[in-house]
């Protein structure tokens, strides 16, 4: 990646690029976006923010709230904050009914404070609820529901709250009071700087989680935040640190699964991994001469080292039978008389069909790991040729993209696994396993030609890298849906 | 140890000279945040006639932190379990530092009277209490008796 960066001489060539922000207009632009939705199932508008940019696009809703509707800005806030940052429904809502919105947003109480005793002198002494220490009156804060405390007690009632992880969830201090502390109130009387950082911290986290179009990096230690105006289940890819994941669940990529699917696969894999271990072990026989293979490539297209036969991985069947027309290896055979038959075997019917896809979706994320060693093993050989003098690196560029591309589908195919599992029996399935088996046919073949990259003709490869791309999109377009 | 806040010294003093009907809390005489209370079954429900007793303790945020009370006593109730742990709002997220010793035992009395099989700790209990209240009674009463009765 960092060598197309650097490779500038290639970017000037390319005459499209210089030309893309001349037709990149405002008008034009969402012309080409719909065109994009159209012809990659997987496109995705998003981008990537540091906590700077998150802070100046809240503080722009802030302001423009608290413009519109004459509030200070910290009441802004609140609002925006229990309201998924809705600027609009909130003025609708505002000027439809104000006292009914602060007070369902707890930042009124729903009956006024009564204020006819609330006449003091200097130097008077009250006694405060909580510490019941007699205390100036001027050392005493309330917030709008009129609870008196004195100020030594709201800084250590922050404190407590703050330790524990809330935030803009504080609420006053009176017995079932539940108006919110708006967050100058609490850096007014919040003393210690340690804790106003913490407390600026976890605000800002609660601030991004409630805001649909913003979403954290869930990336170990990552600060970035992702940002999209139409938050769904699609690929997000951090510039940062790199990592995909879905935008709408936050965890891993999966299509063509939806989020709640591959939840309960997931849960499923978690429950039932000790049953499945043993079955996806490292190693099988051969099937002709029954030597123990271990298998170290990615690619499911098996020859045994020993008496060179050829073989499918999954299957264990002749990998002449694997021609596409006929791969089926994919494709889950349901017992179709299992409605008559006993609970026991039902059961046993059910683990099997299971077996079937955890193996099956196990087996892709193992081969994808081993693609990332043979990767490794390209790039040096790579290194080799090119101080060899066979080549030159721009040469052997294109199998550092057919690796690329053969992950990607890779991944794809692993998370149609779950999709399928969870189908019911019938046409639409029949359809998605025989669109999965064609992929996966195309991939075991691109997987196979790269291991052997310096034998396979490089034309031959780039066509191989269209099929199977090709299938990928085709299978994303009938099946994805977001 | 630090000097006892004079909130806790008031709220042991109110709780010595008048106490609440039905209870009794006494300081420890090692540790002042540390109560022996003594809470008497409500009339009119499965615990009348028992004794049962609870530890309360008052941690060092106290009173911004809530106390943190047991059933030391065994009792056949759906929002308390096994170990004498006690499901109370007030006792968790709706504490306020305006809530004191006194209304927190108050509220555990309240409890006694009215079980809420609708908010569990011991599910085997409530589920028993939803599903066939007499006998759930019966439980309570039996378990009043066998360990709340002074014999």
């Amino acid at each position: 990646m960092s060598v197309d960066e650097d490779d500038s001489e290639m970017d000037f060539s390319e005459d499209d690029c210089g030309y893309e922000d001349y037709y990149n207009t405002a008008e034009d632009c969402d012309v080409e976006q719909i065109d994009l939705y159209k012809t990659d199932p997987e496109y995705f508008a998003f981008e990537c923010l540091n906590v700077e940019q998150v802070e100046r696009l809240l503080n722009e809703s802030v302001e423009m709230l608290s413009n519109n509707l004459q509030i200070t800005p910290s009441l802004a806030k609140m609002l925006l904050h229990n309201h998924e940052w809705g600027c609009l429904t909130i003025t609708a809502e505002y000027r439809r009914d104000a006292g009914r919105l602060l007070v369902t947003s707890c930042v009124k109480p729903p009956v006024p404070p009564d204020t006819s005793n609330s006449s003091s002198s200097v130097g008077m002494r009250i006694s405060c609820p909580v510490c019941v220490s007699s205390i100036l009156w001027d050392k005493f804060s309330s917030l709008c529901c009129g609870h008196s405390f004195c100020n030594m007690c709201w800084a250590m009632h922050f404190e407590v709250q703050i330790t524990a992880g809330i935030s803009t969830g504080i609420s006053c201090m009176a017995k079932g009071c539940e108006v919110l502390a708006p967050e100058d109130f609490v850096l007014t009387l919040l003393t210690k700087p340690q804790l106003r950082d913490k407390y600026q911290q976890f605000a800002f986290k609660d601030y991004v989680k409630s805001h649909p179009q913003l979403r954290f990096c869930p990336g170990p230690n990552c600060q970035v935040v992702l940002r999209s105006k139409e938050p769904k289940a699609k690929r997000a890819i951090c510039s940062y640190c790199k990592t995909m994941f879905c935008f709408r669940c936050g965890g891993d990529y999966h299509a063509p699964t939806d989020c709640n699917t591959i939840r309960k696969w997931l849960t499923k894999c978690a429950d039932d991994s000790e049953t499945a271990n043993y079955i996806s072990a490292h190693t099988k026989d051969c099937p002709r001469c029954h030597i123990c293979i271990e298998k170290n490539g990615g690619c499911n297209h098996m020859q045994c080292y020993n008496c060179k036969h050829d073989f499918c991985w999954m299957c264990l069947g002749d990998w002449k039978c694997h021609g596409s027309e006929y791969y089926e290896c994919s494709r889950y055979k349901e017992n179709p008389n299992i409605a008559n038959e006993s609970a026991h075997a039902q059961a046993r019917e059910a683990l099997k069909k299971y077996l079937h896809y955890y193996e099956r979706w196990e087996n892709h994320c193992k081969s994808l790991r081993l693609e990332e060693q043979t990767l490794t093993k390209i790039k040096s050989r790579i290194n080799i040729k090119v101080m060899n003098s066979s080549g030159t690196w721009i040469d052997w560029q294109y199998l550092m993209d057919a690796a690329a591309l053969l992950a990607k589908c890779r991944y794809t195919l692993q998370y149609t696994y779950p999709y399928a599992y969870y189908m019911e029996p019938g046409p639409r399935k029949e359809l998605f396993e025989y669109q999965q088996a064609q992929l996966e046919a195309e991939i075991e073949n691109l997987s196979w030609k790269i291991e052997r990259a310096e034998s396979t003709d490089r034309g031959e490869l780039e066509n191989q890298i269209d099929i199977a791309e090709k299938r990928r999109t085709t299978l994303l377009k009938d099946f994805l849906e977001v | 140890m630090a000097a006892l806040p004079r909130r806790i010294i008031k709220e042991t003093q109110r709780l010595l000279q008048e106490p609440v009907p039905g209870i009794s809390a006494v300081p420890d005489d090692a540790n002042a945040r540390y109560f022996h209370v003594i809470v008497t079954g409500p009339e009119d429900s499965p615990f009348e006639g028992g004794l049962f007793k609870l530890e309360l303790f008052l941690p060092e945020d106290y009173p911004m932190s809530a106390p943190k009370v047991r059933f030391i006593t065994k009792i056949y109730h759906p929002n308390i379990d096994r170990l004498g742990r006690i499901c109370l709002d007030i006792l968790k997220d709706k504490w306020s530092p305006a809530l004191q010793i006194r209304t927190v035992l108050l509220s555990i009395q309240a409890l006694l009277s009215a079980p809420n099989p609708d908010d569990p700790l011991a599910n085997d209990v409530a589920e028993l209490w939803k599903v066939n209240e007499v006998e759930a009674i019966r439980n309570a009463k039996e378990w009043t008796r066998r360990y709340a009765m002074d014999n």
